[in-house]
């Protein structure tokens, strides 16, 4: 390009993956927010565009089109598995939001929850607080409140809903390896249950689990939002927390956080102290059904449900994980898989998207829940923490009597039945 | 009452809103940028407006308004036209991709209506529980909008034994440039008096736009069958092709892919297993009834094979035939993985003189030193030869333009057309002097000011202005 209008911004840096689209159009129709929003501008060719627009000076970063139709994108990256030329869309938009950070802040919401997220002292607070709340009738009693307040209320609400089973004692013999989990912020705060189950089916299927103090969150939502040198702090904290355990794995049992260590790489790229390290740390990361899937995994006892499963996003189109979950489910004597339809459509919850576009969040969720009321199925299983709560307090308000919960319950819950 | 009156401060951005809701009428310059091209990343051509109707109502009084105003626009649909067809300078865009209801689908009639925002894929998905199949198949299928295919007389692999877009639109509702909203063809095959339809369908826009298209749908084959040759010479696989189409076999389609093509696809996500040192590959499919499916595949084998094919694949299953297909319809989409623009013409030639063009296509390319892949559909002499390259580069630039000239100079001496399937838009306009008389262009802008005399829809396309005397008179007068 004759002359960039940007040098040195983290955009100037993605040119080459710009540069790999030829505009045929193929995104189009796998992009949730231009199948809702109906104009090009919300496309993934769309977005392209505006970038190369901006590094050619045509638009400037303080244009506030450009930013809505940068924001609005949900940063599902369903655009990548059916790009022809690869272009890494995840990649260009985090170096976008990157770059549209330093002529404009982040909205409040998003620049308060990230500063408390990056913050190991305010978060835990934050998380004992909301799953105090979480334990009152209170979220339920105002699930039903128009507008995002009774939606986060609706999301707290239906973090308490998991399957009920009875204790067991997982013993591993340890002869797949050595695993480290990563606790995670929402999944450690809201879905303790799961992190638990995680560590027992993994041990029953054969890890040794190892701890790795001092980690810290994975650093996805300030990628995403654009906020890449938070990111870098956190993964450079995460790497150096998991090198000390030195674990052959680090399970993740969050989608999105997954994406985003294995693309740790990435993320440190231009510091030569710590590239090869995240390169090699990310090689290590596993979402938790992979290691399952490798393992089998072992069937348990006999769960006579029925259940849908929705491919969180971040599994789906950016670590191209999708049989591994339903191998989880396969595992599961007399639990019947229905299938969803457009299952590997967005749900709207990316990250924390659902609380800065609450409208165009709400668009994308609603023929989520039509499919799922579709289905029938009283349980819908996905592997992200954003994702349960999305759907979960999707069902709520939508009085659909099915419930979210994540793959790995299920598994524990088929493992328990086996131990009776 | 009041009526409100038409002269007031209004302006026409804020009518439109008033039509189709402020949301779906772009103003700003910065919005209207991705407006500027279309799949060809060639083309820039800066829109007025855009406006986005969502009903076949609200498409009318858009076009009313338009013609009100004297104003010109272009329709579009997903905007992945290869000819530059939707764009042009300071005009207002109709985008029709919001129109995407399926009307109705008569299924014992075998057809379906549709508005023209439907995706081609989609309707394929949508008919497909029924055993039907809408047969025109563009590259494209996966984000093309069946609006545009008319506009264009889309093509597709399977158009070798099927037909075009031409054959299967059976009706359409029209309005017209001035807002007359008129009824072409017939939805009960046979139309009365002139073929108004056929005119319509690959007027590139410059016609109208259509409201609701009915559609034949054909019943899906009973046995399918899927061959890929391969081939250590391009020069072989083009004789192959000519003696495949010899022997009186008319395959469903038959596609030619070079080795710079098979190469750029194998680095892909849609890598289809295809040889990735082999020169050339043909992909054939063959349906119809098992029995004579079968003895067709037996003769294409034999002629392959006998033509100098390295190995004949068949695709064991439909996962094996579906990826094969995937990695030949997404090509185009890959070459960006060898430069950030990309020049591709779709010009007919003679079947029998295939492998002399592709001799003289693979001279030209050495003599600029530009790099073209060839892929195309071979079965009906429907070349498309790409040439990426780096747009930045002026020398390059113009390089890579004389080569491609000179490529459809030679296919218009061999007696080939310009284009097969993607339309003259910008991209043809100055070969349509070398393929017709003055007389035939000027007939043809006898009839185009038939549908639209002020030449308000889709301007400065496919008719080189200064040939058309009628077109002249009206600018004059102006």
């Amino acid at each position: 390009m004759p002359g960039c209008a940007l040098p040195g911004t983290p955009l100037a840096d993605a040119l080459p993956g710009i540069n790999a689209c030829v505009h045929c159009g193929f995104c189009l129709q796998a992009c949730p927010t231009y199948l809702n929003l109906e104009d090009e501008n919300d496309s993934p060719r769309g977005r392209i565009f505006l970038m190369r627009s901006l590094l050619e000076g045509t638009v400037k970063p303080d244009d506030p089109s450009v930013q809505q139709h940068i924001d609005q994108c949900l940063g599902c990256r369903a655009c990548e598995p059916v790009c022809p030329s690869g272009v890494p869309y995840g990649q260009l938009l985090e170096a976008t939001r990157a770059t549209l950070r330093e002529s404009r802040p982040n909205p409040f919401i998003a620049r308060f929850i990230l500063f408390v997220f990056a913050r190991a002292w305010l978060l835990r607070p934050a998380m004992f607080f909301s799953r105090l709340l979480a334990a009152t009738p209170i979220p339920t009693l105002l699930s039903g409140v128009k507008g995002r307040i009774g939606f986060a209320m609706a999301m707290l609400a239906s973090t308490g809903r998991s399957i009920e089973r009875s204790p067991y004692s997982a013993i591993s013999r340890g002869e797949r390896g050595r695993v480290a989990a990563l606790r995670g912020c929402v999944m450690d705060g809201l879905f303790s249950a799961t992190n638990r189950a995680t560590e027992r089916v993994l041990k029953v299927n054969g890890y040794a689990m190892v701890d790795a103090p001092g980690q810290q969150c994975c650093g996805a939502l300030h990628a995403h939002a654009g906020d890449l040198e938070n990111a870098r702090k956190l993964a450079r904290r995460n790497i150096a927390a998991f090198e000390k355990s030195n674990p052959e794995f680090v399970a993740v049992n969050a989608a999105g956080c997954g994406a985003t260590m294995k693309e740790y790489g990435h993320l440190l790229k231009d510091d030569p102290e710590w590239h090869e390290r995240a390169a090699a740390f990310g090689s290590r990361v596993r979402d938790v059904s992979e290691l399952l899937a490798a393992a089998g995994p072992r069937a348990g006892g006999a769960l006579p449900i029925r259940v849908t499963y929705d491919a969180p996003c971040h599994l789906q189109h950016a670590q191209r994980v999708t049989q591994a979950p339903l191998s989880m489910l396969a595992a599961i004597p007399g639990l019947e898989l229905v299938p969803l339809h457009d299952s590997d459509q967005c749900c709207g919850s990316a990250g924390i998207y659902n609380l800065i576009e609450p409208a165009t969040s709400d668009a994308v969720l609603a023929p989520k829940l039509a499919n799922i009321r579709a289905t029938g199925a009283p349980w819908v299983a996905t592997g992200n923490p954003g994702c349960l709560m999305q759907i979960g307090a999707g069902l709520i308000r939508a009085e659909i009597s099915a419930k979210s919960i994540h793959p790995v319950d299920l598994l524990d819950a088929s493992y328990a039945a086996f131990g009776q | 009452m009041i009526l409100p009156s038409r002269s007031n401060a209004s302006t026409v951005a804020d009518r439109l809103a008033e039509i189709v809701g402020d949301r779906h009428v772009l103003s700003r310059p910065s919005e209207l940028l991705v407006y500027n091209s279309d799949g060809l990343p060639g083309y820039r051509r800066q829109p007025r407006l855009a406006v986005f109707p969502g009903a076949r109502d609200e498409a009318i009084a858009v076009v009313r308004l338009l013609a009100d105003e004297g104003l010109p626009f272009v329709p579009r649909g997903a905007g992945t036209g290869l000819s530059g067809g939707s764009l042009a300078d300071d005009i207002i865009v109709i985008g029709l991709h919001r129109l995407k209801d399926i009307i109705s689908l008569d299924i014992e009639n075998r057809r379906v209506t549709v508005e023209p925002g439907v995706v081609n894929l989609r309707l394929n998905k949508y008919v497909a529980p029924h055993g039907l199949l809408y047969a025109p198949d563009p590259s494209s299928e996966a984000a093309c909008t069946i609006g545009g295919n008319v506009a264009e007389n889309a093509g597709g692999p399977h158009c070798l034994k099927y037909g075009v877009t031409l054959n299967h639109v059976l009706a359409m509702t029209v309005v017209l440039p001035s807002g007359e909203v008129v009824e072409l063809g017939s939805k009960f095959g046979e139309h009365d008096g002139y073929d108004l339809r056929g005119a319509f369908i690959g007027s590139e826009g410059c016609f109208g736009l259509a409201l609701d298209i009915t559609v034949k749908l054909t019943q899906r084959p009973q046995t399918v069958r899927t061959l890929l040759a391969d081939f250590m010479s391009v020069d072989k696989a083009a004789r192959v092709t000519s003696a495949i189409i010899a022997s009186g076999i008319v395959p469903a389609a038959l596609e030619f892919m070079d080795g710079p093509t098979i190469r750029v696809v194998e680095a892909s996500i849609y890598a289809a297993g295809y040889p990735k040192d082999a020169e050339a590959v043909l992909l054939i499919e063959l349906d119809g009834l098992e029995a004579g499916v079968s003895a067709d595949l037996e003769v294409v084998r034999r002629v392959c094979i006998e033509g100098g094919a390295r190995n004949v694949k068949v695709a064991r299953d439909d996962v094996e035939r579906l990826k094969l297909w995937q990695g030949r319809k997404k090509a185009f989409g890959a070459m960006g993985r060898l430069a950030s623009h990309l020049i591709v013409q779709d010009a007919v030639i003679p079947r029998t003189r295939l492998s002399e063009i592709l001799a003289t296509i693979g001279a030209i390319s050495k003599k600029y030193g530009v790099l073209v892949c060839n892929v195309f559909h071979a079965g009906d002499g429907n070349l498309h030869p790409n040439i990426a390259y780096n747009a930045d580069d002026t020398d390059e630039s113009e390089r890579v333009h004389k080569a491609m000239t000179e490529i459809m100079n030679a296919c218009i001496a061999a007696g080939g057309s310009i284009t097969g399937e993607h339309g003259v838009g910008l991209d043809k306009m100055g070969y349509m002097e070398s393929i017709f008389s003055d007389n035939s262009l000027n007939a043809m802008c006898e009839l185009r000011g038939v549908f639209d005399p002020e030449h308000r829809a889709n301007p400065g396309k496919v008719m080189p202005i200064h040939s058309c005397k009628e077109w002249n008179a009206v600018a004059s007068a102006r």
